[in-house]
């Protein structure tokens, strides 16, 4: 006990005398104005989804590099990720699924998250089977249900997509049972079925990595059961017009269409670390998008 | 009969949050500037010269072979390119670790003097081991905000339990024919702790620290659930994103930093002979 006193005193010491820790991700090249001092720290909060970690990192280069702000990431999961922006401890969010995926949580919060609309349009969530399989719409699934060893594979429980499955098998009386799951378990199954090229539906939603990886369609959904297309939003916590009114600006014209969001996608997929050299290409890339999205001042 | 007790649970917290939101957040201030100082501490010097370190204090304790392997296995991690999260899942493993033993050892010890206190912990300090992780996690965010610091509260809860008890234990085991000679000799109750009961009780008491790090280090992809970082991120990206193999690495790095912790600490417990 008392040896590690000294240990405790030296950590706070260190901690004295170095601010922070070392966690600097030096961009390749910094901007000029790099060592001016920043205008201030934007906390933004993401869930490890394919395409959130790709607009997540893309903002964070843009905050950074052309307006000159820091930028403090943090990954979660995705209900403390809403509870640190109803909390007003982290200012944005990019990857909110609306109308349907984060009902529960737009309910649960309301009043205490801002939506500042969408960024990404066409967004899709339904049953989602590999191209080989001959069904083209979810009413087809009762006939294949030996093939299928009666079920559907599902991602955890509480996510929005799994009730709007139960729904779905009530409303096109489908004797088939939904497992519960998780999106990583859920993936290794498809992955394994199109190996060994046998039927298999899954709880799919696009954007996401998996159709860049594997050909796959969405069974059609004549009752309308999965609604429309989804979007994908911009939440922040309230108050940030207020105080900080350029970033939440910029927020506001941040969107991507399905060809700039795939890209941007794909130039992260194929980078095995970090993620900041590849929005920065993708920034090289698409600079009249990207000066588009500054605000005026 | 219609009873909820969650419902209860949830004013609580609420209400807690509430009235505690200053001090919780000054708790969370402080903690996050203290494990950033270790992080920055670990990352100060070169990957080597830790490695070398380490390797040095491992050959020291308890040999040549433990040495070999600590020093390989971070030379790996160093080579996968896994250092910096590393680093900052050791800093994070150590606060808890630390914040854990300060509380435990302490309480293991009243615990041990006091019959109705060890009967009054029990059924907490089973709770704290077999509650699932993910219902303490929302309320630790409320409290603490997203980042290290819930990550640390809830190591600490899952992790501390084997501390408190292996403490408890190590002071009871000590031989009653002992304690009665020391207080035949005329020893305070703090001499009779401190020099006695304490002294005997060493290895017991090292194998809980041990055990306080081990499950200290199971909680990390946990904890990176709720924005702790380090290599818990690095699994989570793997698993998620159906890479295995840099989850697998990450996992490895878990290990790997598992066996060095284990074997300093382990090596503690029973002191070799000194190489001259």
């Amino acid at each position: 006990m008392n040896r590690t006193t000294p240990a405790l005193l030296l950590a706070l010491t260190a901690s004295v005398l170095l601010g922070t820790g070392c966690k600097k991700e030096q961009p390749a090249e910094a901007p000029a104005e790099a060592k001016a001092p920043a205008k201030g720290t934007v906390k933004l909060v993401y869930v490890n989804w394919a395409e959130g970690v790709a607009m997540t990192h893309l903002a964070k280069a843009i905050l950074e590099d052309r307006m000159g702000y820091q930028v403090e990431l943090t990954m979660a999961d995705v209900a403390p990720v809403f509870t640190a922006l109803a909390g007003g401890d982290s200012d944005a969010f990019l990857d909110a699924w609306l109308p349907l995926t984060h009902k529960e949580y737009m309910e649960r919060f309301q009043g205490k998250v801002e939506d500042l609309g969408t960024n990404y349009e066409g967004a899709r969530i339904g049953l989602v089977v590999p191209s080989y399989v001959k069904a083209s719409s979810i009413s087809d699934l009762q006939a294949m249900k030996g093939e299928l060893d009666g079920q559907i594979v599902g991602i955890d429980s509480g996510a929005g997509i799994m009730s709007t499955t139960e729904k779905a098998l009530e409303a096109y009386k489908l004797d088939i049972k939904l497992m519960t799951s998780s999106g990583p378990a859920m993936a290794a199954t498809l992955q394994d079925a199109i190996k060994r090229e046998r039927p298999v539906v899954v709880t799919g939603w696009k954007p996401h990595w998996k159709f860049a990886r594997w050909d796959l369609k969405f069974l059609d959904d004549p009752k309308g059961v999965y609604g429309g297309a989804e979007s994908i939003h911009t939440l922040t916590r309230l108050g940030l017009e207020k105080d900080k009114p350029e970033v939440a600006a910029f927020l506001r014209s941040f969107k991507l269409d399905d060809q700039q969001l795939g890209g941007l996608m794909g130039a992260v997929a194929d980078t095995k670390g970090d993620p900041s050299q590849a929005v920065r290409e993708w920034m090289k890339q698409n600079a009249a998008l990207v000066d588009g999205w500054l605000p005026k001042s | 009969m219609d009873l909820h007790i969650g419902d209860v649970f949830e004013r609580l917290i609420d209400g807690l949050k509430d009235r505690f939101d200053p001090f919780f957040h000054a708790t969370a201030d402080g903690l996050t500037t203290a494990i950033r100082g270790l992080e920055g501490l670990l990352l100060l010097a070169p990957s080597y010269v830790l490695i070398g370190l380490v390797a040095a204090a491992s050959w020291r304790l308890s040999g040549i072979g433990s040495a070999a392997l600590s020093g390989l296995g971070l030379l790996l991690i160093d080579a996968m390119g896994l250092w910096q999260a590393t680093m900052e899942t050791l800093a994070l493993v150590l606060s808890s670790a630390l914040v854990s033993l300060m509380l435990g050892i302490p309480l293991g010890i009243l615990a041990s003097y006091n019959r109705w206190l060890a009967r009054g912990l029990r059924p907490l300090l089973d709770s704290m081991q077999t509650m699932p992780a993910f219902v303490y996690l929302i309320p630790a965010v409320l409290f603490f905000r997203l980042g290290k610091v819930p990550g640390v509260v809830a190591t600490v809860i899952f992790a501390m339990p084997p501390a408190v008890r292996l403490t408890q234990l190590g002071i009871q085991q000590v031989p009653r024919d002992v304690v009665e000679a020391a207080v035949a000799f005329g020893s305070t109750p703090r001499q009779l702790l401190w020099h006695v009961q304490l002294p005997i009780a060493l290895p017991t008491l090292l194998a809980g620290v041990n055990q306080t790090l081990m499950l200290s280090l199971s909680m990390v992809v946990i904890s990176a659930m709720i924005g702790a970082g380090g290599l818990g991120e690095q699994v989570l990206k793997g698993i998620t994103q159906l890479r295995i193999g840099l989850g697998f690495e990450s996992g490895i790095a878990v290990v790997i930093l598992a066996i060095v912790l284990d074997r300093l600490t382990n090596a503690l417990g029973q002191p070799r002979s000194r190489p001259t």
